[in-house]
């Protein structure tokens, strides 16, 4: 049982914001409220207003620019994308990390955007759309401003976002040529319990870019820039060598905290190896030929 | 009658309740619904221990809609405690609270979300007392004693035996012990001695439980989810004060049980309530709020066994003990049975067994499929292939040495062995190696377990009754919560009357409507009612037999009833030949009572359940993953009635038991139960279905059931844990003795053993 | 709003905050739609939103304003059961029957959308669906056989 609350459906962007600022704490953006009517439904919260986000025409689905980046739009479920044919094609990575999240009926409902902004640590998306160098687009009443997806994560179930603001794009730039992504992730509950994205840039045998998340063992999801820079611009080999330490230094930055999904040492821990295997699984999807040195 | 003259008995017919369940038309508790219904909510503890200085509800009774606002003093109730073992689990909280959830106030209002709406305006005060929310903490010798009386309930024969322990938090100290243990550990070329944890768990059956109650003029009526309407009549009837004959237990569908709802739970506040109020009253439980009613053991054994160079064991120490929660419910049953059989299903000449039912401020304790014996089975079975590897013997070698033969008996006195267990053994043992693959980084594993089954002095009586247009109402206490009772007593039913199964309906149990029958558990339906059912079919085929002859001017003793006809004669027509055209029926009754009164247990043992399971699995060292690659289970069911629902249940059986081996558990902390819900209390699914899984009926027809049938359902349960756990000993050396093994345990005890450091 | 439940066109005044599991069972009866974990987790009230799959639990009644829901009232045709309806029957694909229902759905949905899925897309897509009774080998039976890929009497190899 959900206490009463009001729908309001707004048509666009301009007049969810103004709605949004109006009433304050007292409502919220609603997408496919998988995760806001589950605490809605626990009574952690409770707002009279869900301002629709449905409504706001222009708002679902994603496009693929000439220039490759893809767009999708703040109402566009984790079932289309998983389905959609260009992210099969052009992010196959994302395909499988979205088709993996939660099960068929959440996926279904639930918006990408609608779970980056709840910012439930125990979350896939974040972390791996960071590795993409993701940018939001984040619209309110007569403005707007993009920022990198990393940015917007403040803490557990917090966001930069301002009440009255609305996130109405996730951007993702397309990879550089000869780049492979892949996101592991191992889960002891229903949520996932830790989370890594890696993304590999190959040129000529090198290393030329390695970008790594972490996601669900910290707080937020991050990046971990001083696992890649050991990776980075090194011989294929030397890189994967190197594999062992990056997973210790990202493993240390991963901020782990211990709850009922595992210890952090272990969290810890889990960081290295999935992030050596992701790795690999990334190279392994560039089809390149290597020996070990 | 041989196998192969039966008719509908050993044929996979399709349940009689199958096409009402998939099209969505079969009615479970939480379905029901009466006109005036109006709806409960509970306002639960917050702490583990406390006491209850005052509520004001006051806000909440003025809130519109609220029809009542109860505390245990506004009940309309002759007596407040309840219980199988001891009357001392309160309706309501009463004076004390004693495990965080444990229900306090009761709002009824005209919904469900008024009532809920109501919650929030109950102000409870109360003084925190000091809790002990472990077993070892509520031993401890300054423990809080959480009962400083106990009521024994008198309602069962083997309870009367009840040994709590006065002035500790004790509420039963089983006690078992024979041959002479010294000499056993004086002789021994090996003894070993471990400790073994399993821990708590929630049944989460998909339906909560609910109870709807009606109580007026007429008396009390509960539609209940519950496993035994007689038991819950019985305390009804005390708790009002009220004749047997005023009070009806009703039990339609029910969305699983597992044990959750055995004996009372919800129904006699329910039944308080709608006094109260004087209209139906709907108590529906969240799923979180089922498991803050009721949980499984949480259960340590320490074993020390002595063993020959051989393999012949020679004695067993056994101290188990069971953390039972804050209210005794059925665990002094549980960990008696649990002691008795942490022998496990051995030669064992030298036994000595202490087991200890524990009161703790947690979440109270009760049946839970298997009862007791998965719990000892993970040390026994564990334990085995310790001694197995320590002396350098094959486990199977090892305990084919030892298992028990048909005809030897495990205690003095009670039935001896009826099953030839080596076989179901070397059936999963050879099903395992066939499908070998020889992939690098497996190890397999396998165990054996026995259970009393048929519970303990039980009684059951089934009315059949043939109708004056040839069909058949058979009237049969026992309960379907899943377990396909129903289409398998309407089997047995045609199979005997000698009518087509077609012919037969049976009809939901009631306490009004159908005869006595102590409970639905203990395995126990198939075999103990079916015999009632047997016996009930037996008196009207006799009647049929005799009209009939009486008809035809013949001796009875020439005709035979099948495929519904008698000769020439239909039953139809025998029945209505002999009343004529007005109508007329045919009742038969029969029953089941045990037959003698001795044994361990107190009473002798109807068939032995047993169990066998091999598994292999694939460890990933690095994350610490087990994977159960494969797995077969083995289960000794005598004859079965309806084959495949007996493999089913089995099936469902090792699935449930999987659970705790890697990944399920009550997570606890200072008496909080932190994952009363699915998010974070993890039960199989789909994806933890083995590669290869399958089950293996052993059927010698040697059970005391009808055609040798023996019980089934619970085996499944017991030898997941030791299986799994001595496969992954295999694959990696490194043995558990605390379950769950998890991904973190596992990486984190290879991780050690690869330091040198103790195995855990 | 106007809703288009098995097949019948409803109009019906609901609060916003009422949810679709509230609607269909206390509204129009259809009580094979299941609660059980009421978080989106088990599956049991599975019903189809325009041949989708969603926990009825958590989706607000009014997201079904002009689409069609399918329950599993829904699915047989008078006496006439859905192949995947028999195929639950025929396989012992259930015991208590309480995740049956959402079981079957999401079966249906998994079907249109995969016509002849291998073993290993069917645990995948049935994976939040969870059964407390069968331990899921005949579900999987039940569901292959209805996708018609199961050799009669046979049981399936997991080939991925």
């Amino acid at each position: 049982m959900l206490r009463p609350f009001e729908l309001v459906e707004p048509a666009s962007v301009a007049e969810a914001s103004e709605l949004l600022a109006r009433h304050g704490d007292a409502a919220r953006l609603y997408g496919g409220g998988t995760e806001l009517l589950l605490a809605m439904k626990e009574g952690l919260v409770h707002y009279d207003y869900l301002v629709n986000v449905k409504t706001i025409a222009g708002l679902a689905g994603l496009r693929l620019g000439p220039d490759g980046t893809l767009r999708i739009g703040g109402a566009t479920t984790h079932r289309a994308i998983e389905r959609d044919s260009i992210v099969r094609e052009h992010f196959p990575a994302l395909a499988r990390m979205e088709e993996d999240v939660a099960n068929v009926r959440v996926r279904t409902m639930g918006t990408l955007a609608g779970n980056l902004c709840f910012a439930e640590p125990h979350a896939d998306p974040g972390t791996l759309l960071e590795v993409f160098d993701a940018t939001v687009r984040i619209q309110r009443a007569g403005s707007e401003r993009t920022i990198p997806l990393e940015a917007l994560f403040v803490g557990p179930f917090e966001t930069c976002l301002e009440g009255d603001e609305i996130l109405t794009e996730v951007v993702v730039p397309p990879p550089p040529p000869r780049s492979a992504a892949a996101y592991l992730k191992l889960g002891v509950l229903e949520r996932p319990s830790v989370g890594v994205g890696v993304a590999v840039t190959l040129d000529d045998g090198r290393v030329a870019g390695a970008r790594i998340a972490v996601g669900c063992v910290g707080p937020v999801p991050r990046r971990m820039r001083e696992a890649e820079a050991l990776l980075e611009g090194k011989a294929l080999g030397e890189s994967r060598a190197a594999l062992a330490e990056a997973g210790r230094i990202a493993g240390r930055a991963a901020d782990a905290v211990s709850d009922l999904h595992g210890s952090a040492e272990y969290k810890a821990h889990l960081v290295g190896v999935l992030l050596t295997r992701a790795f690999h699984q990334a190279v392994a999807g560039l089809d390149v030929r290597w020996k070990s040195r | 009658m041989s196998a192969e003259r039966l008719a509908v008995v050993g044929r996979s017919v399709p349940r009689l309740d199958a096409s009402d369940k998939v099209t969505g038309a079969a009615r479970y508790v939480t379905d029901l619904a009466l006109p005036g219904m109006v709806h409960a909510r509970l306002w639960r503890s917050p702490v583990p221990h406390a006491r209850l200085l005052g509520v004001d509800a006051a806000r909440a009774a003025a809130m519109p809609g609220v029809l009542a606002v109860c505390t245990a003093a506004e009940l309309p109730v002759a007596r407040l405690h309840y219980g199988p073992a001891f009357k001392d689990q309160p309706i309501l909280a009463h004076e004390v609270v004693r495990y965080a959830g444990e229900p306090v106030v009761a709002v009824v209002a005209e919904s469900e979300a008024r009532a809920e709406a109501a919650l929030g305006l109950i102000d409870v005060r109360y003084q925190e007392l000091p809790a002990a929310t472990t077993a070892e903490a509520a031993l401890a010798p300054d423990a809080p004693l959480i009962h400083p009386t106990l009521d024994r309930a008198g309602h069962f024969r083997d309870l009367s035996g009840l040994r709590p322990v006065p002035g500790t938090n004790v509420c039963q100290h089983y006690r078992y012990e024979r041959g002479d243990l010294a000499r056993a550990f004086a002789e021994a070329d090996l003894v070993v001695e471990d400790a073994y944890r399993y821990p708590a768990l929630s049944h989460h059956a998909l339906e909560p439980h609910c109870a709807l109650a009606r109580v007026d003029a007429d008396g009390v009526t509960v539609w209940a989810g519950t496993q035994h309407p007689f038991p819950v009549q019985k305390e009804l009837a005390e708790v009002f004060g009220l004749p047997l004959s005023h009070v009806q237990v009703v039990v339609p569908l029910i969305g699983g049980a597992f044990g959750g709802k055995c004996y009372t739970k919800i129904e006699p506040l329910a039944a308080a309530l709608s006094a109260r109020v004087r209209q139906p009253v709907r108590l529906a439980l969240s799923l979180e709020e089922s498991a803050r009613t009721i949980s499984r053991h949480a259960v340590t054994v320490r074993l020390r066994t002595a063993v020959r160079r051989d393999g012949t064991l020679l004695g067993r120490e056994a101290d188990v003990v069971l953390d039972t929660g804050a209210y005794a419910d059925i665990g002094p049953r549980v960990a008696t049975k649990a002691g008795s059989r942490s022998p496990g299903p051995y030669r064992i000449p030298g036994i000595r067994i202490d087991a200890r039912c524990v009161f703790t401020n947690n979440v109270p304790a009760g049946a839970y499929r298997g009862y007791g014996v998965p719990q000892v089975t993970w040390a026994s079975e564990s334990q085995m292939d310790a001694i197995a590897e320590r002396l350098g013997l094959d486990p199977l070698d090892l305990r084919l040495r030892n298992l028990l033969e048909r005809g030897e008996e495990s205690v003095a006195g009670d039935t001896p062995m009826d099953g030839n267990m080596a076989e179901g053994l070397l059936a999963v043992a050879r099903a395992l190696d066939r499908g070998a693959t020889g992939a690098p980084g497996r190890g397999r594993g396998l165990a054996c377990a026995m259970k009393d089954g048929g519970g303990t002095h039980t009684v059951s009586t089934a009315i059949v009754r043939a109708h004056a247009d040839g069909s058949v109402s058979l009237l049969a206490g026992t309960v379907e919560v899943g377990q396909g009772a129903r289409t398998a007593l309407a089997q047995i039913a045609a199979e005997t009357l000698g009518v087509p199964f077609e012919a037969v309906v049976v009809g939901a149990p009631g306490t009004s409507l159908t005869p006595y029958d102590h409970g639905t558990s203990a395995s126990r339906s198939t075999t103990l009612m079916g015999l009632a059912v047997q016996a009930a079919a037996r008196d009207a085929r006799a009647q049929l037999l005799g009209l009939a002859a009486g008809l035809l001017g013949t001796d009875p003793a020439g005709l035979d009833l099948r495929e519904g006809r008698v000769g020439a004669l239909t039953v139809a027509e025998v029945i209505r030949g002999h009343f004529g055209l007005v109508g007329g029926e045919v009742t038969g009754v029969g029953s089941f009572v045990p037959a003698q009164w001795s044994g361990s247990l107190g009473g002798a043992t109807a068939f032995w359940e047993t169990g066998m399971g091999a598994a292999e699995v694939e460890v990933d060292p690095e994350t610490g993953t087990v994977r159960v690659r494969r797995y077969v289970s083995a289960a000794d069911v005598g004859q079965a009635i309806n084959p495949r629902e007996c493999a089913a249940q089995d099936e469902g059986a090792a699935i449930m038991g999987l659970g705790p081996v890697l990944f399920e558990a009550r997570a606890g902390e200072c008496g909080q139960l932190l994952n009363p819900g699915l998010i974070d209390y993890r039960l199989p699914t789909f994806a933890d279905l083995p590669d290869a899984f399958e089950t293996i009926l052993v059927e010698n027809a040697d059970g005391p059931g009808p055609f040798g049938a023996k019980g089934v359902g619970e085996s499944g349960t017991f030898c997941a844990a030791p299986a799994i756990g001595n496969a992954i000993a295999r694959a990696t050396g490194v043995r558990f003795t605390e379950l769950p093994m998890t991904p973190e345990r596992v990486w984190r005890a290879l991780r050690d053993a690869r330091r040198g450091a103790p195995l855990p | 709003m106007t809703v288009t439940v098995n097949g019948e066109r409803h109009e019906l005044t609901v609060p916003a905050w009422e949810t679709l599991i509230e609607c269909l069972r206390d509204r129009l009866g259809l009580l094979g739609v299941k609660k059980s974990c009421d978080v989106q987790v088990c599956g049991a009230c599975t019903v189809l939103l325009d041949d989708q799959p969603v926990s009825a639990c958590t989706t607000l009644a009014f997201e079904a304003r002009g689409k069609h829901v399918r329950t599993v009232e829904g699915l047989a045709r008078g006496e006439e059961l859905h192949p995947v309806q028999e195929a639950f029957v025929e396989h012992g694909a259930l015991q208590c029957g309480f995740c049956t229902p959402g079981m079957i759905m999401a079966t249906v949905a998994l079907l249109g959308e995969i016509p002849a899925p291998t073993p290993a897309e069917v645990k995948h897509y049935m994976r939040g669906n969870i059964c407390r009774c069968t331990g899921y080998q005949r579900i999987l039976d039940a569901i292959l056989a209805a996708a018609g890929r199961l050799a009669p009497g046979g049981r399936p190899r997991d080939v991925g």
